[in-house]
């Protein structure tokens, strides 16, 4: 079952251009499930840069306008699409060019797939 | 040196279509120039605004290996908010949530471009 979902994010990952990861954490970071290829940077796959969102959507929800949802941050070469799917993070990692709004209608596509993984999550 | 009247007019002018407030902050998160309206503490959302941008900024340098944050556009359920650099400051926009990312984004694009110059001499003198 983990490789018929890997194989579906591989899928969704190919329909947009320039999109290197799809990673699945729980809310330190913790990698639940990935898909990358070869363009992504190793260290951005692991918990230690993946677990800073989870701070981070934490602190934005103070800001006086109610729960964070997403932080997207562009870089000189990539951007990062970090969803706050609570229970789960969903992280997203491409080349700066590539279409954000597409990387954020994958959020869409990927809900059923997040509900069932959140279900397992919960019952841990 | 800096006006505060005329960097306030400067940046209300963003203040529209839906875009509430306009904040500038020193690299420690204090504010510097205000404009907008509403009760909200800006000094709060201007420190933890400024956190978020240190915070990506390191671990993109760490981790991606690109350590030059450009820009940050944060969600919330009840509105949204586009961090980004100017000079040695931090500029930052808070709209409504009808506002879409792009326009927020080309805004603060627009408006940093603006001040970069006249905000590095002050911060070069």
């Amino acid at each position: 079952m983990t490789e018929d979902l890997k194989s579906y994010l591989h899928k969704q990952m190919a329909s947009v251009e320039n999109l290197h990861a799809i990673v699945v954490t729980d809310r330190d970071g913790v990698v639940i499930v990935k898909v990358a290829n070869q363009m992504a940077p190793d260290t951005a796959l692991r918990q230690s840069f993946l677990s800073v969102f989870g701070i981070m959507t934490e602190q934005a929800s103070k800001m006086g306008m109610g729960n964070n949802s997403k932080i997207i941050n562009f870089y000189d070469r990539f951007q990062t699409v970090q969803i706050n799917a609570h229970p789960l993070l969903l992280h997203f990692i491409a080349d700066r060019n590539a279409n954000t709004g597409l990387i954020l209608e994958l959020e869409h596509v990927l809900a059923d797939v997040l509900q069932d993984v959140s279900k397992v999550v919960t019952m841990m | 040196m800096l006006k505060p009247r005329a960097l306030s007019d400067v940046l209300s002018q963003a203040n529209t279509g839906g875009i509430g407030s306009t904040l500038l902050l020193n690299s420690e998160g204090s504010l510097l120039a205000f404009s907008g309206f509403g009760d909200k503490d800006a000094s709060a959302a201007g420190a933890i605004a400024s956190n978020i941008w240190t915070s990506f900024q390191k671990s993109g340098q760490l981790s991606l290996d690109d350590n030059k944050l450009d820009c940050v556009l944060v969600e919330c359920k009840l509105g949204k908010i586009a961090i980004t650099k100017v000079a040695n400051l931090l500029l930052c926009l808070c709209s409504e949530d009808g506002v879409s990312f792009g326009m927020l984004k080309t805004k603060i694009t627009a408006l940093s471009s603006y001040l970069e110059e006249p905000l590095s001499q002050i911060a070069s003198s």
